[in-house]
Formats: structure tokens, sequence, C-alpha cells
């Protein structure tokens, strides 16, 4: 069935089954991925992929269901299972749908050059990059472990019967490779990246130099000796960590007694140095949109301004239960999720010093690179991290030799009031998460 | 379901440009969701994955297209899309489709979509009336998740068959908390079973005693001390050590290209003597059991390690083809929208001769794991890392107190070999594994084991 044509029916469907709003989220995503191994291509994927979801309030209760098959049967499905789900639920908070805001800032994450772009150009430009890391003139770097290229062009579209029809486009190109350095029983791998919405900006150089350079680096990597440490994590590990942490911030894990950020709006949770942005309409962001999965207007604030907590994220259930109006952080997991809240993009205001500068004050300690298992070694709930981590030692001020198998363990609610300075280096690392450089303090380290 | 004809068609179109082999993979799968908080049923979800890949070899070439138009225009118009990225001389003509020889190993007794929502719903309040008996436990979360999975799989060298799979789970999550301070605790059973996982494997209130226990001993747990030592690793999940230590490792995605740190090293010793390590995906009603894998390869039980000597990797057909090997039955996917690779199923280190009392009692000081949380590894250089969920000290072969927040890292190659001791008590745990081809339910297994000399990571 035409898609325009189903979705009307829906909605039309819905209503006649006595539920009182319904909404439809589509979502629609072409994507093209490659992948290369000894100048062979040795993945090569083409993909459109489209689903659509139905929320509708039942006797005041929000049921959900989607489908990726829009057939006969879909519309009946949908309409009872958001009936039935609707009957089910028992929680008392109130949910709804959206009419709508007067305004919406207008977002440009779409390039439609970059969708002209052929897939003959995009293997050449993977192919290129390979052959990069291999002609790289050293010969410790044995072998390109793996290479890739993806690009993706996603619409979404929310529609409902109060008649809000809001619709967003986006794409992306990304490509990676992991060189893999060899000396003797030694072996390290180094990654490298770029991304961006032109395609004839990224840089087959800068990837191939990247991933060559840390494996080399790490080549000759050792723990250090257990103990404590002073401890910057630069700006690639920073937001790996902050986004493994991301929840804190929400108001619905606060209400859920999931955050200990809960009943905090006001007091001082961070040091003073620490300013903590979520802006929906940053330039390229990878989060950036002028609304939210409900249909909410967005806006950009700072979370954590000079170490207080001004206020969690929002989407409409969380704020009406808080009395508070929504900060337009609703969000969805894929078109099949229910609503949820997310930052946006979400960064540390950057600081004065360079990592450089932060490493003379520091004297001697450790700058942590890369942090590895986020998605076990670290609990959002209690804020409890224990990391594999790996960086360089900082001796005399200066960087000093490799690390690598250690861990680094402390908790992200005490990491924030303990830091001590924030680096100038503000970076995206193909994230809609950033951070400069972050002078943590004191963390114990696990190494030989 | 995938018509015989028109799969044959599609495949004919998919070779037209030269391609030597040619699969159509078709999928249509209904999950649902159940999820209670404080008591009440909080959400409820039902979603359709539809959807179907064709694939194409030339070579060590593969390309994969994938849609949500399952007609037969929309097939073929995949069809025709992956043929034109390849081109070669000549073509090959499919062999036409065989009879479709389905066995099914895996019984299912009560459908899902047979079981009322009222009774999902029962079970969880059972579990959540466990979890209300305990004062510091301030939050608890129910789950319940079932999804049932059609696959029909055709490919060039006549095949055409399909499989059904049935996935039932139950999770319990508990935060213990003193006001300032929050732990967790968690348990999630599951199997490859319908409605009467609770008949058989799984006690609701059992599930919620474990997650509510394990929060409350984290929470008066002081922080673990950092170092190296003797670590004691309990059954069940503590076989994610295998799993990421080395399971990843053994899997032809990172052998075929050489990146696996055991890659080249099959009929040589990898491990301590006492360790024997088996990938079976054969295992009645397991959460990592199939009948077929998602190339359509009937599923294996496959030795990894034999008395610590490597004597076999999991392998896909694409990585076959790099190998020069026969397939495993081990090529699996999240769904239509992955192309499969090699991927675990059941794995687990087999039961030893060790007593369990004797494996503590002669460690000197260290840590026992009693529960692991998830990890990660980098298979070319085998490092490794996971989470402890509930740890204990250990000084004189005594355990001494809980302990949090502690994490292992290694390399895979050194702790198997450091492995001292292998219990008598096999247990396997569920988990999703995610890698290259998504996310796919995977047991975890082992009876408890002592490594001698590992990294803690903690405060």
């Amino acid at each position: 069935m035409e898609k325009t044509v189903f979705i009307q029916n829906l909605l039309k469907a819905a209503l006649d089954a006595g539920i009182e709003a319904a909404e439809v989220f589509t979502s629609y995503r072409d994507s093209f991925n490659a992948m290369c191994n000894n100048g062979e291509v040795t993945s090569y994927q083409v993909a459109t992929k489209e689903g659509l979801s139905l929320r509708g309030l039942y006797n005041g209760k929000m049921g959900y269901a989607s489908t990726e098959a829009y057939d006969d049967e879909a519309i009946g499905m949908l309409v009872n299972g958001v009936i039935e789900a609707a009957t089910l639920i028992e929680d008392e908070d109130v949910q709804e749908i959206y009419a709508g805001d007067q305004e919406y800032v207008k977002i440009d994450n779409y390039n439609p050059e970059l969708d002209k772009v052929s897939e003959d150009e995009k293997i050449k430009f993977m192919l290129e990059v390979e052959q990069k890391v291999k002609n790289c003139g050293d010969p410790r770097i044995v072998q390109v472990g793996r290479t890739a290229i993806s690009t993706s062009s996603n619409a979404s579209q929310i529609q409902n019967t109060y008649g809000l029809n809001l619709s967003d486009r986006d794409n992306l190109a990304f490509s990676y490779v992991m060189a893999v350095a060899k000396e003797g029983d030694r072996v390290a791998t180094g990654m490298g990246m770029d991304f961006g919405r032109d395609f004839y900006k990224l840089s087959t150089d800068k990837i191939a130099k990247d991933a060559v350079e840390e494996a080399l680096f790490y080549l000759h990597a050792s723990p250090v000796p257990s103990g404590n440490y002073r401890v910057i994590f630069d700006n690639h590990c920073m937001p790996d960590l902050m986004g493994a942490f991301g929840s804190i911030f929400s108001a619905e894990a606060a209400q859920k007694g999931m955050s200990l950020l809960a009943g905090q709006e006001g007091q001082m949770v961070a040091a003073e140095c620490v300013t903590l942005m979520d802006d929906p309409h940053m330039p390229g962001g990878l989060a950036s949109s002028g609304f939210d999965a409900e249909g909410v207007a967005t806006y950009t604030k700072a979370v954590i301004e000079n170490g207080k907590l001004n206020t969690l994220l929002h989407n409409l259930k969380t704020a009406r239960k808080a009395g508070v109006k929504s900060t337009g952080n609703a969000t969805k997991h894929g078109y099949a999720g229910t609503i949820d809240i997310a930052p946006t993009n979400f960064y540390f205001k950057p600081g004065e010093k360079t990592l450089a500068e932060m490493m003379e004050d520091v004297g001697e300690g450790l700058v942590i690179t890369e942090v590895s298992g986020l998605h076990a070694g670290a609990n959002a709930i209690s804020g409890d991290f224990s990391l594999l981590s790996k960086g360089y030692t900082i001796e005399g001020g200066k960087k000093g030799r490799a690390v690598e198998q250690i861990t680094v363990a402390g908790n992200i609610f005490t990491l924030l009031k303990n830091i001590r300075a924030v680096g100038c280096d503000l970076e995206f690392f193909g994230s809609s998460i950033g951070s400069p450089s972050i002078d943590a303090g004191e963390m114990t380290v696990a190494g030989k | 379901m995938l018509d015989k004809r028109i799969a044959q068609e599609v495949i004919d179109c998919a070779l037209s440009t030269g391609g030597d082999f040619a699969e159509i993979f078709y999928e249509d799968r209904l999950n649902n969701r159940l999820s209670m908080r404080a008591g009440k049923v909080e959400g409820v979800n039902s979603g359709r994955i539809h959807g179907a890949g064709v694939r194409v070899y030339l070579g060590l070439q593969g390309v994969y297209v994938y849609t949500n138009d399952t007609s037969r225009e929309g097939l073929l118009a995949c069809a025709k899309r992956a043929a034109s990225a390849l081109h070669a001389d000549s073509c090959i003509t499919a062999k036409p489709l065989a009879a479709n020889e389905y066995v099914n190993i895996h019984p299912i007794d009560i459908r899902p979509s047979e079981a009322k929502a009222a009774a999902k719903i029962e079970k969880m309040r059972a579990a959540q009336g466990v979890l209300s008996q305990y004062n510091e436990v301030v939050q608890g979360m129910i789950g319940y998740t079932d999804s049932e999975q059609n696959v029909w799989i055709a490919n060039s060298d006549g095949l055409y068959t399909h499989d059904r799979r049935t996935y039932s789970r139950f999770v319990v999550s508990a935060i213990a908390s003193n006001g300032t301070e929050n732990q967790t605790g968690s348990a999630s059973p599951g199997a490859l079973m319908g409605f009467e996982l609770f008949d058989h494997r799984v006690d609701p209130e059992a599930t919620a005693h474990i997650a509510a226990k394990q929060a409350v001993t984290m929470l008066h747990a002081p922080v673990c001390p950092a170092g190296v030592m003797p670590v004691v690793i309990d059954n069940g999940f503590g076989g994610v050590i295998f799993h990421e230590a080395c399971g990843h490792s053994l899997e032809a995605t990172s052998v075929a290209i050489g990146t696996s740190e055991f890659a080249g090293k099959l009929g040589q010793k990898i491990a301590a003597d006492c360790v024997t390590a088996i990938d079976d995906g054969t295992m009645p009603n397991e959460w990592g059991s199939e009948n077929i894998d998602d190339e359509g390869t009937p599923t294996t039980k496959l030795v990894l390690i034999e008395n610590g000597v490597l004597k076999n990797y999991m392998i896909d057909r694409l990585n076959g083809r790099r190998m020069q090997m026969p397939v495993t039955g081990n090529g699996r996917r999240q769904d239509y929208s992955f192309a499969p690779t090699s991927r675990m199923r059941n794995t687990y280190i087999a039961a030893g001769n060790d007593d369990e009392n004797e494996i503590i009692s002669t460690m000197g000081d260290g840590l026992y794991a009693k529960s692991m949380g998830g990890g990660s590894v980098n298979p070319a250089t085998g490092e490794f890392n996971f989470s402890v969920s509930e740890g204990y000290l250990v000084k004189g072969g005594k355990i001494v107190h809980p302990v949090r927040g502690a994490s292992l890292i290694g390399r895979g190659s050194e702790i198997l070999t450091r492995i001292d001791r292998v219990g008598k008590d096999m247990q396997m745990a569920q988990g999703m594994c995610g890698s290259l081809s998504g996310s796919v339910p995977t047991n975890v297994g082992q009876p408890m084991i002592r490594v001698s000399s590992i990294t803690v990571g903690g405060r």
C-alpha cells in the first residue's frame, strides 16, 4: 500500500476504534556499507529499510505497536496492538500526544550532493585508505585489520490526529580503518576515522595516518604499577565516558530512582569550571533537530552551569510530573521504540588551556586516550566505573611512554566534582557527544 | 512465507551478472515486550519485523542487499541491485530448489501468542512480590519478552528451508539504595521456548531473590582493591570470560583475515590441559540453539579446544571460502538487515574434576567472582575486559566480605594458559552478543574455574 494512504487509513482506523488521539512515527533509511581486505571488497551492503509505529491514547493510557510490513493485516494489528497495550498499562503517569508548537528552528542536516556519490567512488575511497596504511613505509605495520566505508540517508516523520506533521532528513558518510602493528610477539591496533556530510572533504590521508600512528605508539605500551594517579581524560576518551553516563541527566531515570541527580536541581553537582551544554541546533551536529520525538520544539540550554545543575532533561511525561516544561529531549530508539529521554548534541563548554598546558600543570600523571567495555564496566545507576584503559604517562609535564592493560576506576558523580580543569580542545569524533580534554584529579589505577 | 517459485526467480536474477552463489533470506518476526516498575505494568509494546536480504558471491567478493518490500517485484529489484555490483565473464545456473526437509529438534509447547497477557503479568507480579520483601530495594524493574522468528532460506545450491525460533526471557533488575548510594542486581534467564519457560526453567520468585540479594549485598560492600591476584570465577554467567577472552577470537570473522591471535594455531596447545571448550547449537531449547543457522546449514556441536589443544574455528560460508574450510553451522545474524557471519551459539568450558571448596580454600589471597557482568574484546590483540557484578575478597583461602566495582582485564591467550582449576558443575546463562552481524542470543557457560593471576581493576 502507498505509504501516505496507509498512514491516513491507519489514523482514521485508530479514531474509529475509539483511540482518543493517535500518532504515527515513520522512519526510512537508505544505506551503503562496504569493507575491504587486501585490496578486495569483502563486504558490500545496500539497503532500504522502512518502519512505522503507532502510538495512541486509549482510556487515558498510551499503547504502542509497530510494523515493517505495510499490508492489509498491518492496520488491524497496529490498532489492536495499541488498544491491547493501553488496556494492560497500570502506570499512573499522564502521557500525551502533542498538538505542536508555534515555531520550529529549521535545521539543515541533509546534503543532497552526498546522495549522488556513486558506489564506485565510495569503494575507491575505501581501497585508497587501505592502500595508504599498507604503504605507510613502516615495516612494523604488518596488516590492515578492517577498512570500511558507510553512507546513510535517513528520513523520519511524525503525524498525529491533532494535525501535527513534522519531518526531518539527514545524511552522513563515515569511513574507518584499523591498522595492526607487530614487533616480535607484540601486537597493537590503531583506529583512524573521518565522517561528514561532504564526501569530498573526507580525507584518506587523515584516516590512514591516525590509524598508523596509534598502532605504532601502543606497540611498546605496558602497564604502570597499581596506585593513585592524577588523570587527564583526553578529548577522544571523555565523550565515550560521558556517553555511558548520559542517562544520569534523564528526568525519567531520576523520577524512577535510577539517577543520583534526582532532586539536585539548583545544587552544585560539579566543579565550578564545568558547564555542560545540550545544543540541538549546533550546525553540523549529529543530533541536531528542530523538534524532538514527541514533536516538541527543541532549544539550547546549559544543563550544568559553572558547576550548578540547572535542569534535568525532560520529555512531556516527566515534565508534567515535575511541574515544569518539556526540555525537548524526548527520543526514540528506532521507530519501534517507546518515548524515552536523551541529550542531543551534548558537550562540556571548552576552557582556556591546551592539553599540553594541562599536562604542564599536572606534572606527573596519566593521559587516558581510550576506555573499553563501557556497556559493562560503567554503571549509570551507582555511577561506578572500572574500565580497561590505555594512554600515556605525563613525566615532568611532558608526554611520556605508552600505557595499556590498566584499569581506571572511579565514580562519575565524584569525578564531576573533582574536575580541576577543562581544556580548549573540544571535538566531536563521529558522535553527538563531545568534550575537550578534562583534568579529572586523582583516580585509582590497577596495573602491574 | 517465501514462495518457492519466487525464491527461484530471485536467485536466478541475482546470478545474472556472473555471481557464483546466491541466497535469499526472508524473515517475519513478532516481538512482544512487557515491563513493570514499582508493581505496575508500565510498558507494553509489540512489533513486527519483516524483510528479506539477497546475497551474491563471486569468489571472495560478497554483496548483500536488503529491503522491507517483499513483493515479487521488490525482491527481484533487490536481486538486480545485488547483481549489478558484480561483473564476471561467465554465468552459472542455479540448481533447482529441493524440497524443504525441516526437522525440529527444539519443540515448543505453548506459543507466546497463545499465552494470555494476564498470565505473563502474573509471573511479573510474583517477582515484584519478592522484591517488595527487601527493605533496601527501592526500585524494581521486571521485564518479559518473547519473540517468534520465522525464517526462510533458499540458495543456488538448491537449498530451500525454513526455521521457526521462539524465544522467551524474564528479566529482573533491583536497585538497592541507602539514600546517597545506589547499587544494582539483576538476573535474566531465558530459553528457546514458549510460555512453558515458566514450567521448566524459570521460577520468577527465585529470579527476583537473586537480583535483590545481589543489589543489597553490593550496597554493603566496600570497593574492591586493585592489583594482580588469583581469581576464582563461578559457574553460569562466569562463562562470559571464555566468550570474550577466547570465543570471539575463534570466530572466522577475525580468523579468516588473520587478525585473531589464534589464527594459524589449529592443533596447537593454546590453553591449560584442564580446558576443554565447546560451542553447541544443538542443545535442546537452549537460548543459543537453532535447527539451522541463518545460512540454512544444520546446527552442530563443535569442540573448540580439547584438553588445551585448538581443534576448530567457528566458520560461516564466506569465511569458509576464504579459509578453504567447511562451514560449521555458525552463520548467524540479528535479522534480515545484516549479512550473516560466524557467531557463537551455546559456548562453554566443559566440566572438569576439581572440587569447588578446594578451589577456593587453596587460592590464598584473591578475588572470588560469584557473578559476572558483561565485557568486550579486541580480537586482534586479545585484550579483554569485563565487570564483576558480585565479587568477594578471599584471604588465606577464606571468603572475607563482598566487594563492589571490580573489573577483570587481560589477554585471552594468557588467561587460557593460567587456568589451573576446573570444577565439576557446569551451568549456562543467557546473554545477547553483539558483533558484525548484530545482536544474537548466545549462552555462556562453565563450571567454577580458577585463574592463577589476573589484573583486577578496583579502587
